[in-house]
This record gives C-alpha cells, structure tokens and sequence, in this order.
C-alpha cells in the first residue's frame, strides 16, 4: 500500500495539459446535449472494427489524454449510456444489434461515429459482409475521421458533447 | 362436575380424526375428498385448540386402565405437551384443507386418505401419553402409519425408502423400548409421574446409559445426523401434505421426547449429556444445511432443511442442559424457550415450503428444480407465499425463522464463563454453527426460490403450469398468516413458552423478566418494527424517486446485449447456482462428478457428445451405513452355510441342542 502511495508521489502527473476548448457543437445537438450539464456516458460499439479505433479510443481515456477530466466516462451498458461511439464498417451481423443499441441508449442520446471506416466504409466500401456505414444504420451526430482517429480527435469530439 | 375442556377438545379431535378415517374408506368418491378433508380440518383445530388450553395455563390428566392391556393408558396435558399439541394440530389442520384441493385430483387414493388422519391423531397422542407403555404405544401407531405413507407412492424410490425408513425408525423404537423401559424398572413404575419422583435415587451410570439410548432414539426421529439418512429418502416421497405433516409436526416429537425425558424425568443429569446433545445438533445443523445447498430436488432440499433446522432445536435443548448444568438457569430457559419457539416457527415455514413444493409438483410433475423455473407468472400466489415462506427458512429479519434463532444466539452469547473445558470450547462452535447454518440457509433458499419460481421455464412442464386450486391455495395462506404472525409479533408467546419451559422441568420464575435484563445489555430487536421501517423506506424512496422524475418513464424491453432472444439455457441452474458452494464443501460432501465426451468417428480432434452428470451422495449414508448394510448382508450370506435347507441337518442341530441341554442340566445340578 504505501509503496503504492511512494509510486504516485514518484510518478506525478502525466497527462497532458488540456487543448483549449474545441469550437462549439452545432446548436441542434448542443440543444439536445445541453440536458446532459457537461456528464456523458459513453457506450463504445464495434460494428465490425478492425480495432484500430478501439486502440485509440483506449488511449484517448488512458492518464494521458484522460477524457474523464471533460466529463465522459465509459460504461458497461446502452442502458447507462448517452453517446454510443460507433466504430468500424457496419457488417451485416452488427447491423441489427448496432440499431437495438441506438434504441436501447437513454435520451437524449449522441452517435459518433469513430474512424473513416464508421464514416463511409473506407477501406471495406462494397465488401460483401458490409452492410453500409454508421450513418445508413443509425442516424449520426458527429464524425472523427481519421484511420485510426488520433486520441486527441477522439477528446475533441466527446468535449463538444459534454461542453466542458 | 363440568368437563375438563382440555379433554374435551382432545376428544373432539379424535372423534373427527376416526370419522375421517372411516369416511375415507366408506363414503363415495364424489363427498369423499371434501368429507374427509372437512372433518380432518376440524380435527387438526381441536388438537390445536387442545395445545392452546394447555399454554394458557390449564392442564389434564387421566388414567384409563382398561383401554389397553398392561397397565392401561396414563394421559397427561401440560404446557410443554401444549407447545407440541398446538403445533401438530395447526399443522394437521393446514394440510388438511391443502388436501381437499390436493387429492381431488389424486381422488382415487383412497387409502391413503383413510391412513393419514390416523397419521396426525398418533401425533397428537404421543405428548399427551404420560407413561412409558401408552408412550411406546403412540410411538409405533405414528411410526406405522408414518411407513405406510411412505410407501403409498409406489415405485422403485419410494419402496427403496419405505425400507429404510422402516429399518431406521424400528431400530429407533428398539433403543427407545430398551431406554425407557431400563429406565421403568429402575424406577419401579412406569408413570412418568412416579419415574420424575424416583429418579433422584436412581444410580447416575444408569441414568447416563438411559440417556444415550433416549437420546439415539428420538434423536433419529428428529433427524438428527448421523441418524438422519431415512429423512431426506422418506419425506419427499410421500403425498405433500402428508410430507408437511411429517416435516413439521412429526420430526418436533423427537425433540419432545428428548425434553420429556432429559428434564422432565432425569431432571438434567451429567453435562456430558447435554454436550453430546449440543456438539451433535450443531453437526446436524451445519451437514443438514450444506446437503441442502446442493440439492437440487425440491422436496430433499426441503427436508435436508429439516434435518438442519431440528440441529439448531437440538443444539438449543443442548446449551439449555449445559447452562442449567452451570448454575446459570435464566439462560437455560430462554435457550429452552427459543427451540420451542423455533419448534413453532419451523412448523409454520416448512408446512408452508412443503405445501407450496406440492401444488409446484401437482401443477408441473416434477421436484427437479433444473428442470423448473417461470413460476412466477403462472403460479403466482404460490410463488408469493413461497418467498415468505423462503424468508422464514432463510432467518432473515422479517421472517419466521428469526426471532427463535436470534433468541437462541443471544442465550448463547450472554452465558458468563462456565467451567470446563468441554463447555468452554462447545458454545462459541455452538454461536458458529448458528451464524454458519444460517447464512447458507439463505443460499439454499435464494436458489430454492430464484431458481425454481423466477426466470423463464427451463422444460414443457414447467412452462404448461398452472395455479393451484382454491383450497391448496386457501392452505398454504393459513400457513403464511401464522409465518407472518411468528415473525412479526414473537414476543405474544412468551407467557405461553414461560409456562412450557416450566412445565419442563427447569425451574424459572417467568420470562419476561429475564427479556429485560437481555434488554439492559442492549440486543433487543423488534422484528415488527425493523420490517415496519424497511417497507416505510422502500415506500418513500419510490415516492421521492416520483417526485424529483423529470421525464415521464420510458418502457423499454429488457436488454438482451442486441442479440435477442434470451432463452433459458442462459439462466442459472439450481446446479449451477450450488456450484461455487459445492466447491468450498469439496472435502465434506465429496460429490461425484463424471464428463464423458464422445469423439466423432472421424477424427479424435471432433467432438461429437459431451455428457456431463453429477451426483452428491449423502457422505454419511455412504461411509457409515453401507460398511454395516454390507456386514450384516455378509453374515447372512454365511448363515447360508448353517442354515442349506437340509432337514437331516436341522435334526442334527435340534438333537444337538438337547444332548447339550441335558448335559448343562445335569451339570448345574
């Protein structure tokens, strides 16, 4: 235990020094965001994902970007959860449970779609077992492009949601 | 002279027990089920009414020297037979109206409909026998027609366990007969009157012998481990109400047996007895209720509970022996009172647990509790009155169980240091055993109900189940009004069990007082009021939850991780529930687990059929009965030998035998 609390001293604080704010949401989602006062749960769902995202998305909530400071938070359920961060090209497996997921979130809820992929199919575009992108399945908020997204892009679009 | 209305309640009792009986076997199957349901119930209340007089206080003895041969029948009603009186007829009582719904559609049984009002008047004749002959007589009417119940079944189960419920319960009544009747011609009486004034002067060897004999035979009536192993073979197979009557009523006598002669007669004795009695309770408790936890058949599980909630009666009669031994009596009363008072509450929550398993096996054909589950939506009531009676079994606050347990651990826990190392070492195992038994109650029961009632159905049996009919229902209602009136109001009995715990034997001026000093040491409980406040909380948290809402609520279906349907293959199994337990109790209950994969016939990497079976055999059953089962089986293979059916042979032994004779005759002379 307190060589824990000696490795806390030793170590400090690593993450980085918070990027000024990002330009505003569009005012019809900061309307719906706005019930939300600066806390949003955030469902990940990978739609088929070469896990690229998922790997930056883990980093964008690791000590070092830590979007827990911005008010997101990662939870286990669309039942807890206000944003869903949907990544990777819809396949025809995911295509239904992604749309349970969307049903299944509380209002009012957020879509964001993670990656080039979730975007516009990028590299899987007319792939047999892709059903289509993010936006042909559930109706989406905002996008971080990128293959894969950079963390940082990852923190900037979940601060627009929280507003902070 | 106006009648004693002790006797005349008794005699009611009896005269609608035999009509009964009779009406069963005489009347037309049209009237029969509700006639003989009808006046079983009426019978079942006088009894209890009869038990009632007794604890407010009146009693009633007789002697009737002509109604059997040998020294006729001697009767006697006091408050301590009065506990087991009121119990055995509430009981009867319950499960009779339970049987107008229950044999209608068993209608044709006519037998057993004649043998079970019998059953329960046996019951209620042997606490009211006050000598040691009409004692024996009532013991074996309720042991024979206890067997033939069992057997009532048929097939190969309930054969196998009329066998060893008759084995088990006559080598119980040889003990008894040695026990009682060493203890008669110690005495030189057979009233148990006469016996409790001359057993001062009987030597301590022979009482302690006595002892041990009493204590061996009605500790294997009241399942007491390791005489436990006919319990769980012989309750399950009979007709639920019979079971329920046998579970609640017919198990306590062994306990009334026990503080008859302990107390009563022997006036406490040795400590050695009652720490045998303790440390043997205890056993039973925790074993009872581990072999529950893993169960999965909903009857066994319901009678291993038996086996441990009459450990903890027999461990509260033990500490009453130990303390009342160490010159501390105030602590042996309540210790007495709280089996007593769990001798009643175990009636209630088990007559309502046994009859709620029944309208489950009516409503679906099996106990099994895998293949059960989905209760819930179509057997409602039943499942309702279940979890109160679960909540009982499981001693929580708000149950029936409560209050005697935490009676019982508080008459424990304010013992001042005995002397002894024996003791020293036995009541703190004794506070541990309590704790031990209860918390896994409340596994056993959480999977007893969640497993068997909630969920979806795991099989077409369970998923074509329907409620149960008006006077089953009616039955187990009466059982769950006295559950809630045993946990909620507790403290209304104690003038009665006051008066039984003096009835006893132990002296003690009156409860109450004794409550009172418990109350200074600050660990009283009022049941009434913990669960007034839980059920206040819960109400106001929902009406606050209603109040600061925002939005209105949102029905949605259940999350089913968007890959619907769930289905009951994702459930909980009784097994699978009993798992992680079974685990930890590895080494105690040895269970027997056996995986056999079939390879495809192409290639040995391909699995065609995986075959997963367990079994927990009854560890005690098996390393202590079938070594003396294979004994005796042995030597009788060698009487063969003796005895090869040759008639030249049996002359010889005949003319053997009376050179031999003659030549000890002439040798003595």
């Amino acid at each position: 235990m307190l060589s824990l609390f000696r490795k806390i001293a030793a170590v400090g604080r690593v993450a980085e020094s918070a990027p000024p704010a990002p330009e505003p949401a569009p005012p019809e989602l900061a309307a719906r965001t706005r019930a939300l006062r600066g806390s949003a749960q955030v469902r990940c769902v990978d739609a088929g994902s070469c896990n690229g995202c998922e790997i930056e998305i883990g980093q964008a909530f690791g000590p070092v970007y830590d979007a827990e400071r911005y008010g997101a938070r990662i939870v286990a359920s669309p039942r807890h959860a206000d944003v869903l961060l949907v990544t990777g090209p819809v396949t025809r497996n995911m295509a239904e449970p992604l749309r349970r997921t969307y049903e299944a979130a509380a209002e009012p809820k957020v879509v964001v779609a993670v990656g080039d992929c979730a975007i516009d199919c990028g590299e899987f575009a007319g792939a047999y077992g892709v059903e289509g992108a993010a936006g042909d399945v559930v109706p989406v908020d905002l996008v971080v492009p990128g293959c894969p997204p950079e963390p940082a892009a990852i923190v900037e679009a979940l601060r627009k949601v929280t507003g902070r | 002279m106006s009648a004693n209305p002790v006797a005349v309640a008794l005699a009611v009792a009896g005269g609608f027990g035999l009509v009964a009986s009779t009406g069963a076997l005489v009347l037309p199957a049209r009237i029969r089920v509700l006639a003989t349901g009808g006046s079983a119930a009426a019978s079942g209340t006088a009894g209890a009414a009869a038990g009632a007089l007794a604890l407010s206080g009146r009693t009633y003895a007789a002697h009737l020297p002509n109604l059997l041969p040998l020294g006729g029948v001697y009767l006697r009603v006091d408050a301590l037979a009065g506990v087991f009186l009121a119990v055995t007829g509430a009981v009867f009582a319950v499960a009779a109206v339970y049987g107008i719904g229950y044999f209608r559609g068993h209608g044709s049984n006519r037998a057993v409909q004649a043998v079970w009002p019998l059953f329960a008047l046996s019951l209620l004749l042997v606490p009211v026998a006050a000598s040691v002959s009409t004692l024996l007589y009532a013991w074996e009417l309720m042991a024979l027609t206890s067997l033939l119940l069992v057997c009532a079944g048929g097939g190969e189960q309930a054969r196998s366990a009329g066998l060893w419920y008759a084995v088990m319960t006559h080598l119980g009544l040889v003990a008894l007969l040695a026990g009682l009747v060493w203890l008669a011609a110690a005495a030189h009486t057979e009233t148990f009157a006469g016996i409790a004034a001359a057993s001062g002067s009987i030597s301590p060897a022979v009482k302690g012998a006595v002892f041990v004999l009493v204590l061996a035979g009605f500790g294997s009536k009241a399942g007491m481990v390791p005489l436990h192993a006919w319990l769980p073979r012989a309750h399950p197979e009979a007709p639920s109400p019979v079971s329920a009557v046998m579970s609640a009523a017919m198990v306590n006598l062994g306990v009334y047996g026990l503080v008859r002669v302990g107390f009563g007669l022997l006036h406490g004795g040795s400590r050695w007895w009652w720490l045998t009695a303790l440390l043997l309770g205890a056993l039973s408790a925790v074993y009872g209720i581990i072999q529950a936890a893993v169960e999965t058949d909903l009857k066994r599980l319901l009678a291993y509970s038996t086996v441990e909630n009459l450990g903890l009666i027999l461990l509260a009669v033990g500490a009453a022996g130990i303390l009342s031994d160490s010159g501390q009596p105030v602590l042996a009363a309540l210790a007495l009172a709280a089996g007593l008072l769990h001798v009643a509450t175990h009636a209630a929550f088990k007559t309502l647990l046994f009859l709620g398993a029944g309208s489950v096996l009516h409503a679906t054909g099996t106990r099994d509790l895998d293949e059960l589950g989905g209760l819930r939506t179509r057997m409602p009531v039943t499942t309702g009155l279940f979890a109160l009676g679960a909540l009982g079994a499981a001693a929580l606050p708000g149950g029936a169980g409560f209050p005697s347990e935490w009676l019982l651990l508080q008459s424990l826990i304010h013992a001042r240091v005995i002397s002894g190392a024996a003791a020293l070492v036995m009541l703190p195992v004794a506070v541990g055993a309590i704790a031990l038994s209860a918390g896994l109650a409340v596994a056993t029961f959480v999977k007893a109900l969640g497993t068997g009632f909630l969920a979806k159905p795991r099989s077409a049996r369970a998923e074509h189940a329907h409620e149960a009919s008006g006077p089953m229902l009616a039955g187990l209602g009466i059982a769950a009004v006295a559950c809630l009136a045993l946990a909620l109001v507790p403290g209304t009995s104690a003038p009665a069990l006051a008066r039984a715990v003096n009835a006893a034997g132990l002296y003690v001026g009156g409860l109450p007082e004794y409550a009172d000093r418990l109350t200074a040491i600050g660990s009283t409980l009022s049941p009434l009021l913990v669960v007034a406040v839980v059920v206040l909380l819960v109400l106001a948290i929902k009406a606050l939850l209603k109040i600061t809402a925002r939005a209105p609520r949102r029905a949605a279906p259940l999350w089913d991780c968007g890959a619907p349907p769930l289905t009951a293959r994702m459930e909980y199994t009784a097994t699978s529930f009993a798992e992680p337990l079974q685990r930890v109790f590895d080494d105690v209950i040895a269970p027997e687990s056996d995986l056999d994969v079939t390879q495809h016939d192409e290639s040995e990497y391909l699995v065609a059929r995986v075959a997963y079976s367990r079994a927990v055999p009854d560890r005690i059953e098996h390393r202590l009965y079938l070594p003396v089962v294979h004994t005796v089986r042995r030597a009788g293979r060698m009487a063969t030998h003796v005895a090869n059916g040759s008639v030249h042979r049996y002359l010889g032994y005949g003319f053997c035998a009376v050179i031999v004779l003659l030549v000890v005759l002439a040798a003595a002379r």
